[in-house]
């Protein structure tokens, strides 16, 4: 319990730092920010409690936002990113149901399995986060098209940071 | 109790969520100045719309009892015509000079917004600059003292209303042109009070309070309303209650008045201050 306190620490803290530090400074032509800060969200114990999920969403977008200086637009979707975050795990559920106490890993639970359940959390973050940062439905695909390919990048950068984590 | 409880327990990550996102959306709404102008500006067009409907549906029903308002105004108003005419006749006047004799230019505007339960009580009326509305013309109601403009935009004009503690206006009893000057207190939006009348001065209940036209805002002779009852107050003068005649919680049509000659009256009163 202690030991799993003190390793989502880590984790994100190195994942609020990455992306204040390196992703909120990519930028190719405007379409592309990776946010890539949702992994967090996305490899808390399976059994976590909802309420506490919720709560640590809301915390991580809090910190994003102060760094980002956008109050509640992080927080705002990461905490819609929690909310669905249990049916997520519901639909994509495997044939023999989730170990008891186990993480959604890629290696546990193989890459497809990861790869479906992580593009669900990401694509409804995103959308969420872009259409809240235009807040208006005036150039709705164009806004589209910036969280298709966001989405795509940061799911790249989830992925890799997935196998480094498995490697070390 | 037990049935609300099984209902939080059944809910409460709904809840919790809601309630979060609820923060993140104030948050988002009240930090960046670009998305708090755009809910401002979505929730006031929305609040516009609705008054106006409110507004449109409230005039329908009403249209009978205005109807007869402005059939009556009208025959008054012909009639004042014809006594224009009849002056016309057996006077000196230039052929070309169109507001000769006129002093009053009566503009017709409907309210589109109204308090009267404040202490500073404003309403809007739905015409402006464009229309020929200014500041510090008078509004009549159904032919009572309703208020004074006190600000104009292109279309739309907002009137300081009678029931307003800052407002004053110059009134008298019609039946003995004693003058005094009438106040609102606060309190109730059917009376306004009439103060620095003298005491030796005699009058009874139900006599007609009128504007004298002295502030150069309303015309004379505009009714105000009746005397409701009154009290000595200190040591020479009256406290008046009085009725009014505007009732100011469906105020609806209202009659704006310009005084033309205004400018040059108080050009000339200023040369003797």
């Amino acid at each position: 319990m202690i030991n799993n306190i003190i390793r989502y620490s880590v984790i994100l803290t190195i994942l609020i730092l990455l992306q204040v530090l390196l992703f909120n400074n990519i930028q190719f032509s405007g379409y592309v920010n990776p946010y890539v800060y949702v992994m967090f969200i996305l490899i808390l114990p399976v059994e976590i409690p909802s309420w506490l999920l919720l709560l640590l969403s809301f915390m991580t977008g809090i910190v994003i936002d102060l760094f980002s200086g956008t109050p509640g637009m992080h927080s705002s979707a990461t905490v819609l990113a929690g909310f669905v975050r249990p049916f997520a795990l519901r639909i994509n559920s495997p044939r023999d149901g989730y170990e008891a106490g186990s993480f959604p890993s890629m290696f546990i639970y193989g890459f497809r399995w990861f790869l479906v359940y992580s593009i669900t959390i990401v694509l409804i973050h995103h959308l969420a986060l872009f259409y809240l940062e235009v807040f208006s439905f005036k150039e709705f695909f164009h806004t589209f098209l910036r969280v298709l390919l966001s989405s795509l990048f940061t799911l790249t950068f989830i992925l890799l940071l997935e196998f480094i984590r498995k490697g070390r | 109790m037990r049935n609300l409880l099984n209902f939080l327990a059944r809910f409460n990550n709904l809840i919790i969520f809601l309630i979060l996102e609820g923060i993140t959306l104030y948050l988002l709404s009240t930090g960046n100045s670009y998305h708090n102008t755009r809910v401002v500006k979505t929730t006031r067009g929305l609040a516009y719309r609705l008054e106006q409907m409110v507004n449109n549906s409230r005039n329908y029903l009403r249209l009978r009892e205005i109807n007869q308002v402005l059939a009556i105004k009208n025959a008054n108003l012909l009639n004042s015509l014809e006594n224009v005419m009849k002056n016309r006749d057996s006077l000196f006047f230039s052929v070309r000079d169109t507001i000769h004799l006129q002093q009053y230019v009566h503009t017709s505007a409907q309210i589109v917004n109204n308090t009267i339960n404040r202490q500073k009580n404003f309403f809007t009326l739905n015409k402006g600059k464009n229309q020929g509305l200014g500041v510090d013309m008078a509004v009549v109601a159904d032919d009572g003292a309703a208020g004074i403009i006190v600000g104009c935009s292109q279309n739309f004009s907002v009137a300081m209303s009678l029931l307003n503690i800052d407002f004053r206006l110059s009134a008298r009893i019609k039946s003995n042109g004693y003058f005094g000057s009438l106040t609102w207190d606060g309190n109730d939006y059917r009376y306004a009070v009439l103060s620095e009348i003298p005491q030796h001065v005699t009058f009874g209940v139900g006599d007609t309070i009128e504007t004298t036209g002295y502030s150069a805002v309303f015309p004379e002779g505009v009714m105000i309303g009746t005397i409701n009852d009154f009290e000595r107050s200190g040591g020479d003068f009256y406290r008046i209650r009085v009725l009014l005649k505007t009732d100011f919680k469906r105020l609806h049509y209202l009659d704006v008045i310009g005084n033309l000659k205004r400018n040059e009256r108080l050009e000339l009163e200023e040369q003797f201050r």
